[in-house]
């Protein structure tokens, strides 16, 4: 006989034993205290590799219970390899039912996307996070970034927007844009795009952003200003969507259109797809231009 | 229930484990024994040991198989498999003073105190391939075992009371007060690095342990930068001891309340002895580093103890510290690394987009305007 036949066996069976959980828990109770405010962790190793969602992993693992819904995708795809295999861990370990429709999921680990649908009080967000420092581009020094966090001397931040501006004619920053939060600290919003940031803003749900190579949890939890650093006369610019989708899908004049990939094609042309493929497939069905019943038979793995 | 465009992704993956599994489940030639790789192949499952922070050879040979002989890969199976095990407790203390080396060479003096005990090693082994014929080789190799079997057992105790458990060389240089005594009290519990992150400012022995079980290949790569790149902590290190050996593991029995020893564990462990030459140290002393890894793995543990003797003498503001704590780690960096195989529609869609707007931004006087 050894120790492990004498536990009981919830304490062996997961991807991350119940200590650990425990562990995390803590620290995202202390980030949504501090909003925007990096705290380390203990990160575990985790059956996928560092980079790949292991932050994001730890923090799904650690909060979910038998009653919760989840949902998983991947650069707004459901159906992606990692979005589908990060899906399938999630379920064996914790044995918890997962969808494909935000709307109905309690708990929803993205890489890079924020839902197109407006999400509710209750739902929480994780967000799998590759470099969780904002300031990283302007500094490098992890004793200097303390210090400049601690004081709230964003200063090098604001040059480095300035100089963006002033040799580009735009701001080039691209993903992961600097946010103010709180009005305290300064975040990477992942690399989720510009499109994305407005959403987080006085949200109704809980944003966690879990860095799992690096060690981090922060968070923004609902009612919280999150803004954009941007200057009094250079209003933050989101990504151009002017393209209908080549789903057909078109979107009222003012209202909100979805977020776009381009697909370039053999001779040179493009053509775009909404990145949020369930939102897509819904409005699709919705209009009438989507058979649903060619979509389901795939629910069950997924 | 929502919709699902694709289910491209689930069908894609289960195909890659398909391939996967028929290799190295099914392959062409015989089922690999655990036993062969802990025997055979030894210092890769040492490697294993040492970077994954878990000292089990059947574990660590287990995972060497499955990741069909990647040891970063490895490392992370058995660390993931660490992830899931509940911690009991943790063992008391070793005085490392009590390891029973099974090689110990001195290259700082040609007799000190203790043994210059070559042992097993593949430093003067001619670097020729054998190329021997096959079913030779597999007969001679059974015979050699036969006859050893038939051998008595040659009597080692006692030699084993002294020879095996030498004294250490910075004490001698301590009694002729040719080392800086940095002893302090102020690091007194381990840091346990996989519990809290190891970050600058980490105590001493956060150091230690992130590089006992950093990638090996990293913390050459970063000593050799000290020597011949652009850092540059390293004057002249001698080394002072480098031992191969076992150490006791003993923890506190649960029921008796007395200390128990549950076992041993082998470690490669190293002193580097610095000749210092800053302005501001002691010109008349040495300084020494330390470096100590599961298993036989004298490169690493080389490595790391020159490193830890550099970082002790690193300027204020060098980067030696974070380069360490932060780079050296195989798992972070080799996942990273290859997280950039991952979809990256989404923001690489959003820089597009900016090069787009910042040419229509353009559209103002350019050199070329001015250069016609």
């Amino acid at each position: 006989m050894t120790v492990l036949d004498v536990l009981p066996d919830a304490a062996t069976a997961a991807v991350l034993d119940e200590s650990s959980k425990r562990e995390v828990r803590r620290a995202i109770l202390t980030a949504i205290a501090i909003p925007g405010y990096q705290v380390p962790f203990g990160s575990r190793e985790m059956p996928v590799a560092r980079g790949w969602g292991s932050g994001g992993l730890q923090l799904t693992l650690a909060i979910v219970g038998q009653s919760d819904i989840v949902k998983v995708y991947d650069q707004g795809e459901d159906g992606g390899v990692n979005a589908a295999n990060l899906r399938r861990l999630i379920r064996q370990s914790e044995g918890v039912n997962t969808t494909t429709d935000p709307r109905e999921a309690t708990v929803i680990q993205t890489r890079h996307r924020v839902p197109e649908d407006t999400l509710q009080s209750g739902q929480t967000l994780v967000l799998q996070v590759p470099v969780p420092e904002p300031l990283r581009g302007v500094e490098r020094d992890m004793h200097e970034l303390r210090r400049m966090h601690a004081e709230g001397d964003y200063s090098k931040m604001w040059v480095s927007l300035y100089e963006d501006l002033v040799r580009n004619g735009v701001i080039t920053k691209t993903t992961g844009y600097p946010c103010l939060v709180g009005g305290r600290y300064v975040v990477a919003t992942t690399p989720i795009p510009r499109w994305d940031v407005p959403p987080l803003h006085q949200a109704e749900f809980l944003s966690l952003f879990g860095a799992g190579r690096e060690k981090r949890i922060y968070a923004i939890p609902p009612h919280t200003d999150v803004e954009p650093l941007t200057f009094d006369d250079v209003p933050f610019q989101v990504e151009e969507v002017s393209t209908p989708c080549r789903c057909g899908l078109v979107v009222p004049d003012g209202d909100r259109q979805s977020y776009q990939v381009e697909l370039p094609q053999q001779d040179g042309s493009s053509i775009w797809a909404c990145s949020d493929t369930d939102w897509c497939s819904r409005q699709r069905v919705g209009a009438g231009l989507l058979d649903p019943a060619t979509l389901t038979e795939t629910e069950v793995e997924l | 229930m929502g919709y699902v465009a694709a289910k491209g992704g689930f069908d894609a993956i289960r195909a890659a484990e398909d391939l996967v599994a028929n290799t190295r489940l099914e392959g062409k030639s015989s089922w690999l024994d655990l036993d062969q790789i802990i025997d055979r192949l030894g210092y890769a499952v040492d490697r294993v040991m040492g970077e994954g922070g878990l000292w089990d050879e059947t574990t660590a040979a287990r995972a060497f198989r499955q990741a069909e002989g990647d040891v970063i890969e490895s490392a992370h199976l058995v660390r993931a498999h660490r992830s899931t095990l509940p911690r009991f407790g943790t063992t008391d203390a070793v005085d490392v003073d009590e390891i029973d080396v099974m090689r110990r060479i001195v290259p700082a003096f040609r007799e000190p105190p203790g043994p210059q005990l070559l042992g097993r090693t593949l430093d003067y082994t001619g670097r020729l391939l054998d190329t021997p014929d096959e079913d030779d080789a597999r007969r001679s190799a059974l015979e050699a075992a036969a006859a050893r079997a038939e051998q008595p057992a040659v009597d080692v105790t006692e030699a084993t009371s002294d020879v095996r458990v030498p004294g250490r060389l910075l004490d001698v240089l301590r009694q002729m007060d040719l080392a800086v005594d940095r002893r302090s009290n102020d690091d007194p519990e381990p840091a346990d690095i996989a519990r809290v992150p190891a970050r600058p400012g980490a105590p001493r022995s956060a150091v230690l342990s992130t590089m006992a079980r950093a990638e090996s290949g990293a913390l050459v790569a970063l000593w050799y930068r000290n020597i011949l790149g652009p850092d540059r902590n390293l004057h002249e290190v001698t080394l002072g001891e480098v031992r191969h050996g076992r150490l006791p593991v003993r923890v506190q029995h649960p029921l008796i309340d007395e200390q128990v020893e549950i076992g041993n564990v082998r470690v490669t462990e190293v002193e580097a002895i610095e000749d210092l030459d800053g302005p501001d140290e002691d010109r008349t002393k040495f300084d020494v580093g330390y470096g100590l890894t599961f298993g036989h793995n004298e490169r690493k543990a080389i490595a790391m103890a020159n490193l830890d003797i550099a970082l002790t003498r690193a300027d204020a503001g060098s980067f030696l510290e974070q380069s360490i704590l932060m780079t050296t780690d195989g798992l972070d960096s080799s996942g990273f690394l290859e997280h950039l195989k991952l979809p990256h529609y989404v923001t690489f869609r959003s820089m597009v987009e900016r090069k787009t707007v910042e040419r229509k931004t353009d559209e103002r006087p350019s050199t070329e305007a001015v250069a016609s």
